[in-house]
């Protein structure tokens, strides 16, 4: 059947809206597949190098510690250390300790046992595995089992009438 | 599962929690001694090198970690940490043909690819010549970070078997009401 010429300019018309929509999806297919490709790459890339260790103590607890080797520090990112001075509040702490558990890249965090009774609250909120908090005795507080959270949550396992 | 199955597989979780936590206590131990001999000898430091050049004033404006962990599920739920030194040296293996003379002029023409990515010493911080106690704070500290991972490990594994003993003490109640 012969077409129009008006109807064969609006069919054209028409087919290159579909071409040009088609072509705006796949695009934009295309876009979201590189994002992903890039997210993948970045995370294979975090998960070849590793996580990190991070450490909240005093400064002779962090020198010791950095010179282990464990310190980073660029342009980019935030440290994966603080040192608490006699001037640090205990909000620095805090903010400093809950941003430590959302980063995805640190796999342990070490604190000092008396810096940890000033955030014990948030410790104890603290349920997942990674990352794991790791209390350590400082120069003028030695280590007390009693305080540290992991071994309270063995100790009340058992009450009176789980071992009846 | 019925009662007596369920009954030794607690007891079997109670035995290992047991064991875990024992094993918890000696390295914490441990880490604790390492920790004190690293403030030991950093302040034998200190004294060598005077009481400022040893502190946050020396931490380099960019750091690259030398340490870092790998975390492997091993179980569900049940992760373990393993610390992995980046940038590890081996020596120079001189080979036998090479063994009869070595020349000594100074390094070859030909540029050796460079080890970019081995991150740098933080001894390399407080000067070139440091003092052997400020070596052995780095050596106490480094043991201390691998006694840090099996620790962090232990403790995970502590908190999973408890979860376990929990869900199993639950079960056992629904199936023995009276008993519970």
């Amino acid at each position: 059947m012969r077409m129009s010429p008006e109807a064969a300019g609006r069919t054209a018309h028409a087919r290159s809206g579909v071409r040009r929509t088609g072509s705006r999806t796949a695009e934009a297919g295309l876009r979201w597949l590189l994002v992903l490709w890039r997210d993948l790459c970045l995370a294979a890339g975090m998960a070849g190098r590793g996580k990190l260790i991070a450490v909240i103590g005093d400064e002779d607890t962090v020198t010791g510690f950095l010179l282990g080797g464990i310190g980073e520090l660029n342009k980019n990112r935030h440290p994966n250390f603080l040192v608490v001075e006699k001037d640090t509040t205990i909000n620095e702490i805090e903010d400093t300790f809950r941003q430590f558990l959302h980063r995805d890249d640190i796999g342990i965090i070490l604190i000092n046992q008396y810096i940890a009774e000033m955030v014990r609250h948030a410790l104890d909120a603290h349920q997942h595995s990674i990352p794991a908090v790791l209390e350590i005795p400082s120069k003028e507080h030695p280590y007390d089992a009693a305080k540290d959270s992991i071994l309270r949550r063995a100790r009340g396992m058992f009450t009176a009438e789980d071992l009846r | 599962m019925a009662a007596p199955d369920l009954r030794a597989e607690l007891d079997s979780l109670l035995l290992q929690l047991l064991g875990d936590l024992e094993e918890l206590e000696g390295k914490r131990a441990v880490l604790n001694t390492r920790v004190e001999e690293g403030w030991l000898s950093l302040a034998k430091a200190r004294y060598a090198m005077g009481a400022k050049s040893v502190g946050p004033l020396q931490y380099a404006s960019h750091m690259e970690p030398q340490v870092c962990l790998h975390t492997s599920e091993a179980q569900e739920g049940l992760q373990k940490f393993k610390v992995v030194r980046a940038g590890v040296h081996t020596p120079e293996e001189v080979g036998p043909g090479e063994a009869a003379l070595r020349r000594r002029k100074g390094p070859a023409k030909t540029p050796e690819p460079q080890s970019s990515e081995a991150p740098q010493d933080p001894l390399n911080w407080f000067g070139i010549l440091v003092p052997h106690s400020l070596r052995q704070a780095q050596a106490s500290f480094r043991d201390g970070l691998q006694l840090a991972a099996d620790i962090a490990s232990l403790q995970n594994r502590i908190d999973w078997g408890r979860n376990q003993i929990r869900g199993l003490q639950k079960k056992l109640k629904q199936l023995e009401p009276g008993a519970a």
